[in-house]
């Protein structure tokens, strides 16, 4: 057997990577929000079905796709929720879950413990209650939250706890970030990671956008830890780069648009009538991005052994 | 590795086409556990598709004598090699055994 740190041969654009945004319901209404707006009965009632879902999954696989991302509103907020995050294990897919965590019981825990995702992403946006409820607005959420994080610590799932920076939860964010560094050192798979993006909501508001920092605020927020420091400046020299959505990566919102990326929306290919193939070769190469230039594609690349 | 042993696939791995590789992915271990995607050559993959829990290794050797230009000795030494792989990771059992 033949350890590789790379799956080989995969052409520069070749569809590998999927974030699927499969509901816009939430249990919460986190201030900040994008989806948000979409979180009322008549948009969800026009969401993807299970069976669409299952469909469009199934065209994915066969098209290559390895990687997905399964992220909302807040995925578990679906009744079919474990219905499609077996279909897409059953599938071969390296599935990563985007949750608030906020609905996350024991059972929930032990049910993705018997069946792990590559990865679960929670979004810690306080580390008290009061800010913690400030931004999601949900009584009790806080709690809930932190419940969700021992259970999947427990059952050594591997974390990732995200704070997306805001004038409301700023003095908080290296308090989350000293928690998690304790969770590592008892010896817990958890990172960290802070986001500083606060986007038009889908229906085009810029309200969200009250409550970001100044990029002088963020930095001085950054400066303060060496590894926010590190991902900052990293990040600065990437978004300096050509974007490569569309490329290895796309998006699928909750209505079955296949995207170029989540924060790019402005075309969509819709699934529900043709196909997943025709539309990631045909019609994402014709999207606009205003980042776009060719280059090669960034993946998790999983080590390979091989047989 | 006896040539008149029958072996079954094991449920918690999936095969997948990914560019034109085929890769086994176990699903009911997390990939930093198990640390690896397995990719199987044109003989494993061809291996993987025909291993029904019915079928003895020798019938599916005989078969690929058909199918590749590659000597008995050869073949079977490679399939050896692959099942004692697959084995070791626990992507196949000895039909009838316990998975």
């Amino acid at each position: 057997m033949i350890t590789r740190n790379t799956l080989p041969s995969i052409p520069e654009r070749y569809p590998l990577a999927c974030q699927w945004e499969i509901t816009c319901r939430c249990n919460l209404r986190c201030v900040m929000c994008y989806t948000d707006c979409f979180n009322r009965p008549e948009k969800i009632r026009e969401e993807l079905t299970t069976t669409e879902i299952f469909r469009i999954m199934d065209e994915l696989a066969e098209a290559g796709c390895i990687e997905l991302a399964l992220t909302g509103g807040e995925p578990l907020a679906r009744s079919d929720f474990f219905d499609i995050y077996e279909h897409a294990k059953a599938g071969g897919f390296l599935v990563t879950l985007l949750t608030n965590g906020t609905l996350i019981t024991e059972e929930i825990a032990d049910r993705l413990a018997s069946l792990p995702p590559h990865h679960i992403e929670i979004s810690l946006h306080g580390i008290t209650e009061r800010t913690f409820e400030l931004v999601t607005q949900g009584n009790g959420s806080f709690a809930r939250c932190m419940r969700a994080i021992g259970l999947l610590c427990d059952r050594k799932l591997p974390l990732l706890l995200k704070t997306t920076a805001m004038t409301v939860n700023s003095d908080e964010v290296l308090t989350i970030k000293r928690y998690v560094n304790g969770l590592q050192e008892s010896g817990h798979r958890v990172g960290y990671k802070l986001g500083e993006k606060i986007r038009l909501t889908l229906d085009g508001s810029d309200a969200p956008g009250l409550l970001a920092l100044s990029d002088e605020e963020l930095e001085n927020l950054n400066r303060q830890d060496a590894e926010l420091w590190t991902e900052a400046c990293r990040n600065q020299t990437s978004e300096a780069t050509p974007c490569t959505s569309g490329m290895g990566r796309f998006h699928i919102d909750a209505y079955g648009q296949l995207q170029l990326c989540s924060g790019n929306r402005r075309r969509g290919y819709d699934l529900r009538h043709g196909s997943f193939k025709e539309g990631f070769y045909q019609y994402l190469p014709t999207f606009p991005c205003s980042r776009k230039a060719e280059q090669h594609v960034t993946l998790i690349q999983p080590s390979a052994s091989h047989a | 590795m006896r040539m008149d042993k029958i072996y079954a696939k094991n449920d918690d791995f999936v095969q997948r086409e990914v560019a034109g590789e085929c890769i086994l992915i176990p699903i009911r271990r997390q990939l930093t556990d198990v640390n690896s995607l397995y990719v199987l050559n044109e003989t494993g993959s061809a291996l993987w598709r025909r291993m029904d829990g019915k079928t003895p290794v020798q019938a599916i050797t005989l078969d690929f004598l058909n199918e590749f230009d590659v000597t008995q000795a050869q073949l079977e030494k490679d399939v050896a090699a692959l099942l004692e792989d697959l084995l070791s990771i626990h992507a196949i059992r000895e039909a009838g055994q316990t998975p």
